[in-house]
C-alpha cells in the first residue's frame, strides 16, 4: 500500500482485495489438485533430493574429535578460550563454596539490605535458606556461579559491541538482524556446534546461555550511549574532546543506567537457559530439573523449580536496584539507615569535605563490606561453617509427590479421556493433514500464499525456498509433525488467551487474580510443570501440548490485555457518550485499536510454541524436537545440525510471515 | 557596550558566503543552487540552514546574531568551530582558515582558542561542578590539581564559590548557565561563542546575567558571538547586531542604525520594542551646525549622550541643548520637538 496507490488503478483498496481473494482461490484450487492427483503414497519430501549434510557433518566431527588437542584452530583458539571461561566459571564457584553457608547468607542479606531495605534482605537470605534446607545448596552455588561467568561475558563482550554499534550505523544496521535471531531461534539449534566446538566441561553451556542473553546487553548499551544527552555530547566536542574521550568521559558514564538494564535483562535471560544448558552438562538446579524429569519425580522438580523462581527473583530485584542507584547522588541525601554512620560515618567526619564526600557517599558500601570481611575472618578463625548441614532438611517431595500420584490414579476418568480426546479429534489429524491428505508442493503453496498475503512477493519466496531447504535437508516428516503440532498449540492458546485477555482487560479484580499466577508461569522453567503434566496424562504427544499452552498462555494474554488497556481512554468515553454498551465499546472500538497488539501476541505465542515444541521432543513428542534431542544424546552431529537448521528455518519463517502481518494491520 | 576602540582592529573572525545545506546530498544542492539551475520547491529534503552568509567581527568586539526561530542562528554559529560542517564557504580566525584545518588543528582551534556556551547549558550531570569547569582543561591534559584550581578560580570569576562539589542539578537555571559561563572562560580562550546563553532563564535572573556578563566583558575583552532573541538583551551586550532570516544576514549594523533605519518590515519588527531612548544618541537626532565654539553659560551635552539621560536636562533648562564633539566644539543642537519625534516609533 503504497503512497501512490491512488493513482493507480490497479492499486485501488477494492482491487487489491479482489487480487488476494483471486489469489487463495488459485491457491486453494491448487492445492485441492495437487492432493487429488498427486500419488498416494510418497506424499513427502522425496528422500532422494536430500542434499546430504549429515555425513559431512559426521566427519567433520571426528575430525574435531580427533584433532581437537593438536591443530592450531583449537589449540590457539577455541581450547585457550574454554579453559579460560572454565577458570573463571571455577572462580566464582569456589568463591560462592569456599565461605560457609552463614557467611554466603550475610553477604545476600547485605545485598538485599543495601539495595532495597529489610523486606528483601529476608527474602534473599530466605530463599538460599530454603535453598540449603531443599538440599540444593551446592547446585544453587553452580547456578549462580554459572549466572555471574555468563554475566562477565556478557559485559565483556556486549559492552564494546554495544558501543561499536552506537558509533557506527552501519554496524549497528548490520548487527540488528543478527540480534533479533539470536533471541528467536531456540536454543537447541546451536547446542550441538557450540558443543563441538567448546567442548571443555561446563563451557559450553556458558557459551549457549551466552548466545541467548547477550543481545539485552548489546542493544542497551548501544542504547543508552545513542540516547546520551546530545548537548553534553556536543559541548564536550567543542572543548575539542576526541572521540575516545566523549566516550569515555560523557557517552559512558550518562549510559551507566541503560547499561545497567541490559545487566538486569542478561541475568534473566540468562535464567530461562538454565535447564536447557543442563542438557549440555551445566549443572545446578538446571540438571535437578531434569533429573526430576527423568525420574518423574514431581517433589524433585518441584524444589528445584521453586528455588530457580527465588533465584529468579532475587537475582532481578539486585540487579534492578543497580539500575536504580544514583551516582550523582547529592552529599546528605544518601538513605540513612542500620548501614550508615559506623566506621565510614567516623572516617568521613574526620575529612575535609572534599574527601569526606566518597565516605558518605558509599558509606554504606563501605560499612557493609566492613562487615561481611570481618564475619568472613571471624568464620576462618572460630565458627568454621563449612557446608550446609545435612541433618537440616525440610522436603517438599513426599507431599507433592503424594498429591499428583492421587491425581494420576483418582482424576483417570477425567485425564484419560481428554488425553485420547486431543490425540485422536486434535493432535492425530491435524499431522494426517499435513503428512497424508496433502503432498509436500500443496504445502509449500500454502504456506506461500499465506506469506505473500502478509508481507508480499519476497516474503513468499524466501519462505517457499525455506520449506523446500526443510526437505531438502531429509527434516522434511519431522517438520511437518512439528508444525502440525505448531499450528495446534497456536489455535489454543489463541482460544484461551484472547477471552482471558479481554476479560483481564475489563475486570480489574479478575486480572489482579490472574496476575501472580501469570508471573509464577513465566518465571517457573517449563520443564518443572512439564512434569507433573506428564505424570497426569503419560509420556507422548499430549503433556507437550499442554505444557506448550501454558508456556505461551502468559505473554499472549499479557500483550492482549495491555492492547485494549492502552487504547487510549478518550476513545473509549466518546463511544459511551454515544450511549454505546459495553460490549459494543469492546467489540466496535476497543478490538478494532487493539488489532496490532494482538497480532503481536499471537507472534509472541508462535515463537514461545515453536520452543516448547522441541522441549517437548524430550518426552516423546515426536518431530523436530526429538531429532535435535538425538543429535545431542547420541552426538549424532550431523542429525543434531540437520534438525537444528530445520528448527531455525521454521521459527524464522513463522516469525516473519506473523510480523508481517502484524505490521501490515494499521 | 559601546566601547570605542574597535574599529582599528584587525578582524578577529571573517566569514565569507558561509552555506550550510542539511539533508542527503548537500554538496549536489549546493552545486545545483550556485548554477541556478534549481527551483527552490526540488530541493529533495534539503534544508539550506544557512546561505551565503557573509560578516567580520574585530577583536573585542561583541557581534550580536538576531533572527526568529529556524533562522539558521545556531547553525551558523557552530559552523564557526565546525561543530556543525559548513558546505560551503570561508571562515578566518586570526586569518587561519578553519574549513582547511586538519583535525588536529582543528582540535588544537577548539582546546585553547574558542569556547561555546550552549542555550540550555550542556553540562555534564555526572560530573561535580568543579569538574565541568575543568572539562576544557582536562581534554588538553592538564594535571588534576592544576585544572581543578583553576576551575576555582573561574567559579569565583563567575559569583559560584562553595558550589564546586555540587552536582550540576543540585544548582538552579541561572547558576547552572554560571557555570557554563565559568566552564567557556577556563580554557581562557580569546573568542566566546554564545548560543542563545540565556533563554532557558527567567527574565529577573537574565538580566543579572546580563549584567554579569557586561562586567566581565568590560574586563576580559573577548571577542564574542553572541546568539539571542531579544533585542533588549542585544542592545545591552552587542557592538553590532546582524539580524538573520532564512539562513541570510538581512542587516548589519550598530543598534542605532537598525532602529533608526530598518532595512525592511522584519528588522523593523525586532527593533520595534526596542527602549528607543536608550539606543538613540544625541548626535542621531541633533540639528547640525558648522563647528562652532561652545558657550559656557548653557549646558552642553556630548553627541554620545543617550536620549534617556538627556531628557532630565532639557526638562530642567530648556530646549535648545548643544551638542559638543570630542573636543568640545558645537556640532548642533537638539530641541524637543526633535527628541520627541525621535522617541516615537513610526
Ligand atoms: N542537524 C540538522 N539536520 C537537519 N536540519 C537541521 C539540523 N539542524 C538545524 N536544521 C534546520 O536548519 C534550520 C535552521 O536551524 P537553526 O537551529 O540554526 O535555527 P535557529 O535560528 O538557531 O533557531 P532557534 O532560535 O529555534 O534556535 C531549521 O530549519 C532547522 O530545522
Ligand atoms: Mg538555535
Amino acid at each position: 500500500m503504497t503512497t501512490r496507490s491512488h493513482s493507480l488503478p490497479f492499486a485501488q483498496p477494492n482491487f487489491r482485495l479482489f487480487l488476494q481473494a483471486l489469489i487463495w482461490v488459485g491457491t486453494a484450487f491448487g492445492i485441492g489438485l495437487l492432493a487429488t492427483t498427486w500419488p498416494a503414497v510418497p506424499r513427502d519430501f522425496p528422500e532422494a533430493w536430500n542434499l546430504g549434510l549429515r555425513d559431512p557433518l559426521d566427519a567433520f566431527q571426528r575430525w574435531v574429535v580427533a584433532n581437537r588437542a593438536s591443530h592450531p584452530v583449537f589449540a590457539f583458539g577455541f581450547t585457550p578460550l574454554s579453559s579460560w571461561i572454565d577458570h573463571a566459571l571455577r572462580f566464582f564457584e569456589q568463591a560462592l563454596l569456599r565461605p560457609g553457608w552463614p557467611a554466603l547468607l550475610l553477604l545476600f542479606a547485605l545485598l538485599g539490605y543495601l539495595a532495597a531495605g529489610v523486606r528483601l534482605s529476608l527474602f534473599c537470605a530466605g530463599s538460599l535458606l530454603l535453598a540449603g534446607l531443599f538440599g540444593l545448596w551446592e547446585p544453587t552455588m553452580q547456578t549462580l556461579a554459572l549466572m555471574l561467568a555468563t554475566l562477565l561475558l556478557a559485559i565483556l563482550i556486549g559492552v564494546p559491541l554495544g558501543m561499536a554499534a552506537a558509533a557506527s550505523d552501519r554496524l549497528d544496521r548490520l548487527m540488528r538482524p543478527v540480534l533479533d535471531a539470536m533471541q528467536t531461534i531456540p536454543a537447541f539449534v546451536y547446542l550441538v556446534p557450540v558443543m563441538l566446538l567448546f567442548g571443555i566441561a561446563r563451557v559450553p553451556a556458558v557459551i549457549a546461555t551466552l548466545i541467548y542473553a547477550l543481545p539485552p546487553m548489546i542493544r542497551l548499551t548501544n542504547l543508552g550511549i545513542r540516547q546520551s544527552n546530545q548537548a553534553a555530547v556536543e559541548a564536550a566536542q567543542s572543548f575539542g574532546a576526541t572521540r575516545w574521550q566523549i566516550l569515555r568521559g560523557v557517552q559512558l558514564p550518562l549510559a551507566l543506567p541503560s547499561i545497567l538494564m541490559g545487566v538486569n535483562q542478561t541475568i534473566m535471560m540468562a535464567l530461562g537457559m538454565v535447564v536447557i544448558a543442563a542438557m549440555i552438562g551445566a549443572g545446578g538446579l538446571g540438571r535437578e530439573v531434569l533429573i526430576a524429569l527423568q525420574r518423574l519425580n514431581v517433589g524433585r522438580a518441584l524444589e528445584a523449580g521453586l528455588i530457580i523462581v527465588c533465584v529468579a527473583m532475587l537475582l532481578d530485584r539486585l540487579s534492578a536496584a543497580l539500575t536504580r542507584i544514583d551516582f550523582a547522588a547529592p552529599a546528605g541525601t544518601q538513605r540513612q539507615d542500620l548501614l550508615s554512620g559506623w566506621v565510614a560515618g567516623a572516617v568521613a567526619a574526620r575529612l575535609s569535605t572534599e574527601r569526606a564526600y566518597y565516605f558518605q557517599a558509599y558509606g554504606r558500601l563501605i560499612n557493609a563490606t566492613l562487615l561481611f570481611l570481618a564475619f568472613l575472618l571471624l568464620d576462618a578463625l572460630i565458627f568454621q561453617f563449612g557446608n550446609f548441614p545435612e541433618t537440616w532438611r525440610l522436603g517438599l517431595r513426599e507431599p507433592a509427590n503424594a498429591v499428583v500420584i492421587w491425581a494420576r490414579d483418582n482424576l483417570y476418568f477425567v485425564t484419560g479421556p481428554l488425553s485420547d480426546g486431543i490425540v485422536i479429534y486434535l493432535l492425530n489429524p491435524s499431522r494426517d493433514l499435513l503428512l497424508n491428505h496433502l503432498p509436500w508442493p500443496a504445502i509449500i503453496l500454502a504456506v506461500a500464499a499465506l506469506a505473500y498475503t502478509s508481507g508480499g512477493l519476497r516474503l513468499a519466496l524466501g519462505s517457499a525456498t525455506g520449506m523446500a531447504l526443510i526437505g531438502l535437508l531429509g527434516m522434511w516428516t519431522p517438520a511437518m509433525e512439528t508444525l502440525s503440532q505448531v499450528i495446534l498449540m497456536v489455535l489454543l492458546t489463541v482460544a484461551i488467551a484472547v477471552p482471558l485477555g479481554l476479560l483481564a482487560a475489563q475486570s480489574p479484580r479478575f486480572s489482579a487474580v490472574l496476575r501472580p499466577i501469570l508471573d509464577l508461569l513465566q518465571t517457573i522453567p517449563a520443564f518443572v510443570y512439564l512434569v507433573p503434566v506428564i505424570m497426569l496424562f503419560n509420556i507422548g504427544r499430549v503433556p507437550g501440548l499442554i505444557a506448550a499452552v501454558l508456556y505461551a498462555l502468559p505473554p499472549g494474554i499479557r500483550l492482549i490485555q495491555l492492547g485494549i488497556e492502552t487504547v487510549p481512554s478518550v476513545t473509549v468515553e466518546a463511544a459511551e457518550s454515544f450511549g454505546s454498551s459495553r460490549w459494543q465499546t469492546l467489540i466496535k472500538v476497543q478490538i478494532p485499536q487493539a488489532l496490532p497488539s494482538i497480532m503481536l501476541a499471537i507472534n509472541q505465542i508462535i515463537v514461545m510454541v515453536l520452543a516448547m515444541v522441541i522441549i517437548a521432543g524430550l518426552v516423546g513428542g515426536a518431530g523436530l524436537g526429538i531429532e535435535a534431542v538425538r543429535g545431542l544424546a547420541r552426538s549424532e552431529t550431523g542429525r543434531g545440525i540437520e534438525a537444528g537448521l530445520a528448527i531455525m528455518i521454521l521459527a524464522i519463517i513463522l516469525d516473519r510471515i506473523t510480523q508481517a502481518w502484524a505490521k501490515s494491520k494499521p | 557596550m559601546n566601547r570605542i576602540t574597535p574599529n582599528m582592529m584587525p578582524p578577529k573572525i571573517v566569514c565569507r558566503d558561509v552555506w550550510k545545506i542539511f539533508g542527503r546530498a548537500p554538496r549536489r544542492i549546493f552545486k545545483a543552487l550556485a548554477s541556478e539551475s534549481m527551483q527552490h520547491e526540488s530541493m529533495e529534503g534539503h534544508i539550506i540552514a544557512v546561505r551565503g552568509v557573509s560578516f567580520e567581527v574585530r577583536t573585542g568586539e561583541t557581534f550580536v546574531v538576531m533572527g526568529l526561530s529556524g533562522s539558521g542562528k545556531s547553525t551558523l554559529i557552530r559552523c564557526i568551530s565546525r561543530i556543525t560542517e559548513p558546505t560551503h564557504g570561508e571562515i578566518l580566525v586570526d586569518g587561519q582558515d578553519v574549513l582547511r584545518m586538519r583535525p588536529l588543528e582543528l582540535r588544537e582551534l577548539r582546546r585553547k582558542r574558542v569556547s561555546m556556551v550552549f542555550q540550555h547549558f550542556g553540562l555534564f550531570p555526572h560530573r561535580r561542578v568543579i569538574d565541568n569547569v575543568a572539562y576544557g582543561l582536562e581534554v588538553r591534559g592538564v594535571p588534576r590539581p592544576k585544572r581543578r584550581e583553576r576551575a576555582t578560580e573561574v567559579l569565583a570569576l563567575v559569583g559560584l564559590e562553595g558550589w564546586e562539589y555540587h552536582f550540576p542539578r543540585q544548582l538552579s537555571g541561572g547558576m547552572q548557565q554560571r557555570v557554563g559561563l565559568a566552564r567557556a572562560l577556563a580554557v581562557d580562550p580569546d573568542i566566546l561563542l554564545f548560543d542563545e546563553p540565556f533563554s532557558a532563564l527567567d527574565p529577573l535572573i537574565r538580566h543579572d546575567m546580563q549584567g554579569e556578563l557586561q562586567r566581565l566583558q568590560a574586563t576580559l575583552q573577548k571577542t564574542s558571538i553572541f546568539i539571542t532573541h531579544d533585542f533588549t538583551e542585544a542592545l545591552k551586550l552587542g557592538d553590532k547586531i546582524a539580524v538573520m532570516r532564512h539562513g541570510q544576514i538581512v542587516q548589519v549594523g550598530t543598534p542605532q542604525e537598525l532602529v533608526i533605519n530598518p532595512i525592511n518590515d522584519y528588522v523593523g519588527a525586532f527593533v520595534r520594542d526596542a527602549p528607543r531612548g536608550r539606543v538613540l544618541t544625541a548626535q542621531a537626532v541633533m540639528v547640525s551646525c558648522p563647528l562652532t565654539p561652545t558657550s559656557t553659560d548653557r549646558p552642553t551635552i556630548s553627541a554620545q549622550t543617550y536620549l534617556d539621560d538627556l531628557l532630565p536636562l532639557m526638562a530642567a533648562y530648556g530646549d535648545p541643548v548643544a551638542v559638543t564633539d570630542d573636543d568640545g566644539l558645537t556640532i548642533g543642537h537638539v530641541d524637543r520637538a526633535g527628541v520627541l519625534k525621535a522617541l516615537i516609533r513610526e
